[in-house]
């Protein structure tokens, strides 16, 4: 058994991987600008001060203790999300349907958290093995039409995110809808002392970073440093040549889905246990995408994904207070997030057609300078 | 239930159904030419929101549909830059395209029209129904056939020419080459790419018109992420028919079946439940394509 996994771990080796290479930390690093540089230029556009501007976006992201709270707060959730995808993408499955699995998950975290009784450590428990189980089950189904029937799980991910987010919305507006006056579209709030505590005042940074954390160092551990994470990334990267290694390339896939899903199950328990204290129909504004699109522009690389998710919290928290100092609409940011990611998708081709024109110039020079000699 | 399956629950189902078989077609194009796009929904939606705003401006729907095709072409063209030129996973840049639509439709919305959420004004000029002279006084087929708003039309029409296109041209044949047998093609000195970059902007135009006859025939307004999943639903009608025009608008008449029954259903169910109906259908579809192709293999085994 050593000796083939010697010789499967060289001939992986062989595979240029994709890895965070210089030449790509400098290519983000000029999308990124360029991406703000247009942002800039919109807000003139609308007759905005982009110094202005910005300068209201940082503010409003790192200017106070509570600011860079809901800041952390916000990466932690991309950085959760992000690793969703990244494991199940490293085992060759695409897990679109985060979101609904969110939704699930912080639906199954509020009603344990109304809705049993015992004491506080336990509710929060059960809160979360109930939103990891929720999440988990409910991308095992288009895990399983995957594997076992080869039902393409991009749309069948996609379609189920709707279907759990109208479930939410059904069980939120009629069967577990709070008596509670106020609260439009929700149900009954979680046992206070359950609740997630703040780690700064006032910020949605709560104690449930720690849970985070732990469950990130545990998928952190086994992709990196054991077996069946190695034999994940041969099924992702070649699955017929991991299959005659005598790899059980399905299960594998299966449960690289369910562990996906169950992250995804815990980020909506931590918005409902940290943030709202019960479920609301606002748990998540596409979320997983965010974390997703994070994952797949640093490729899969942990500490790429940690790096860009504040980069990308910053954006979206000090959105909101850009909006509402300097008056540039808070969707310009959506803009400029969308434009890092195209540049960095087409980052490899537009490259090369820049150095296929440069190297044209070049010969041009060249034929000139014996041209003239 | 007499008052949800009657006459008026097949006419919805037509109006429901045409958004999705103009993107369905759109999806078609470029499935052929061997490319996954998910980019339609955002498509669609920038469609949708440029064709209130050519209608609006211009108080004309005609300059509505010039703009949205406009911005189709352009959308067309861009997915093809990214995705072939310089060769980018068609799946991020078409789910990139889909948040940039998201934005960009809710920054303009605010920024030219000052309002969030959805938009609606006298001075938006809907698409003209067309009344069929002898056809409208048939008793039941009269109201469904006609009255109608136009691009459902168009979209009945698109059915029958996107085949014959696809099928029955030399281009359509070197579109499909195109996608099966590059090497073919070339090899007949024709160019993949230029043929996928027409596919490309196919699939532009036809889905920009999709968003159009949401925002000007299905409704006279724009509201935030109008085309709800649609393109998506598209997506799974191009599976299901597998890429032949007259199957697909098959599927997505079914969608839009069940998208009426579940609108004409409010009554009696919470419509949270209704509304998760065509996503359900759409998965059990996507299921049954699978099935169904085993066991056409089998039987051929």
């Amino acid at each position: 058994m050593s000796g083939l996994m010697q010789s499967l771990r060289a001939l992986a080796r062989l595979k240029p991987a994709q890895k965070l290479t210089r030449d790509y930390l400098v290519s983000l690093l000029t999308a990124v600008l360029l991406a703000l540089a247009v942002g800039a230029g919109i807000m003139l556009v609308c007759g905005h001060n982009p110094i202005e501007g910005y300068g209201a976006l940082i503010e409003g992201a790192l200017g106070k203790p509570r600011a860079i709270g809901n800041t952390l707060a916000k990466t932690v959730t991309l950085c959760l999300t992000g690793l969703a995808m990244s494991l199940a993408a490293k085992a060759g499955v695409f897990n679109v349907g985060g979101e609904g699995q969110l939704y699930l998950g912080a639906m199954a975290a509020a009603v344990v958290g109304a809705q049993v009784d015992a004491p506080a450590w336990l509710v929060t428990l059960l809160a979360l093995l109930a939103a990891m189980a929720a999440g988990g089950l409910y991308a095992l189904l288009p895990g399983a039409l995957k594997v076992k029937w080869k039902v393409d799980e991009v749309i069948t991910t996609i379609m189920l995110n709707s279907v759990a987010i109208y479930f939410c919305s059904y069980l939120a507006n009629g069967p577990l809808k709070t008596a509670e006056r106020g609260i439009a579209t929700g149900t009954d709030s979680i046992m206070a002392e359950a609740a997630f505590t703040p780690l700064i005042k006032l910020s949605n940074l709560t104690t449930g970073v720690f849970y985070a954390a732990a469950v990130a160092l545990i998928v952190w551990y086994v992709m990196s440093r054991s077996s069946v994470g190695f034999e994940m990334k041969l099924t992702g990267e070649n699955d017929r040549f991991a299959r005659y290694g005598g790899i059980r390339t399905g299960s594998l896939m299966l449960w690289a889905m369910v562990f996906s899903g169950a992250i995804c199950g815990l980020v909506g328990m931590l918005e409902v246990f940290g943030l709202h204290k019960r479920f609301l129909t606002t748990v998540s504004n596409e979320f997983y995408f965010d974390g997703m699109l994070v994952a797949m522009i640093m490729r899969y690389s942990p500490f790429g994904v940690i790096v860009m998710s504040f980069f990308f919290a910053v954006l979206s928290i000090g959105s909101k207070s850009m909006e509402l100092s300097a008056g540039v609409s808070s969707e310009l940011i959506l803009i400029v997030q969308s434009i890092i990611i195209f540049f960095m998708a087409a980052e490899g081709g537009i490259r090369k057609a820049l150095g296929e024109r440069a190297a044209l110039r070049r010969a041009r020079a060249a034929a000139g300078e014996r041209g003239r000699g | 239930m007499g008052d949800v399956l009657n006459i008026l629950l097949l006419q919805n189902t037509l109006r429901t159904a045409t958004p999705v078989v103009l993107a369905a077609l759109g999806c078609l194009m470029t499935q052929h030419v061997n490319i996954t796009n998910i980019g339609i929904e955002g498509m669609m939606l920038t469609g949708a929101f440029f064709a209130v705003l050519g209608s609006y401006f211009a108080g004309s729907w005609v300059a509505g549909i010039a703009c949205a095709l406009l911005v189709g072409l352009l959308l067309g063209l861009f997915y093809y830059v990214f995705v072939i030129k310089f060769k980018s996973d068609e799946f991020i840049i078409g789910v990139a395209l889909n948040i940039f639509a998201g934005g960009l439709t809710v920054f303009l919305l605010r920024n030219i029209f000052d309002v969030k959420g959805s938009f609606s004004d006298p001075a938006i000029v809907p698409l003209p129904t067309v009344e069929i002279p002898l056809i409208k006084d048939i008793p039941v087929i009269g109201p469904l056939l006609s009255g109608n708003t136009l691009l459902v039309y168009v979209s009945w029409l698109l059915v029958p020419v996107c085949w014959a296109f696809i099928y029955k041209t030399p281009m359509g044949f070197h579109l499909r080459a195109s996608g099966e047998y590059p090497d073919a093609l070339t090899a007949a000195g024709r160019s993949p790419e230029r043929m996928k970059c027409l596919a490309s902007v196919l699939c532009g135009l036809l889905s920009a018109l999709a968003g159009a006859h949401l925002s000007l025939g299905y409704l006279t307004m724009f509201s935030e992420n109008m085309s709800a999943s649609r393109g998506y639903v598209a997506f799974a009608c191009v599976i299901f028919g597998r890429g032949n025009p007259p199957k697909v608008f098959l599927a997505a008449l079914l969608f839009g079946f069940i998208e009426a029954l579940g609108l004409r259903m409010q009554k009696y169910m919470p419509s949270d439940l209704t509304a998760m109906a065509p996503y359900v259908v759409t998965v059990v579809m996507m299921v049954a394509v699978v099935l169904m192709e085993r066991r056409k293999r089998r039987h051929a085994a």
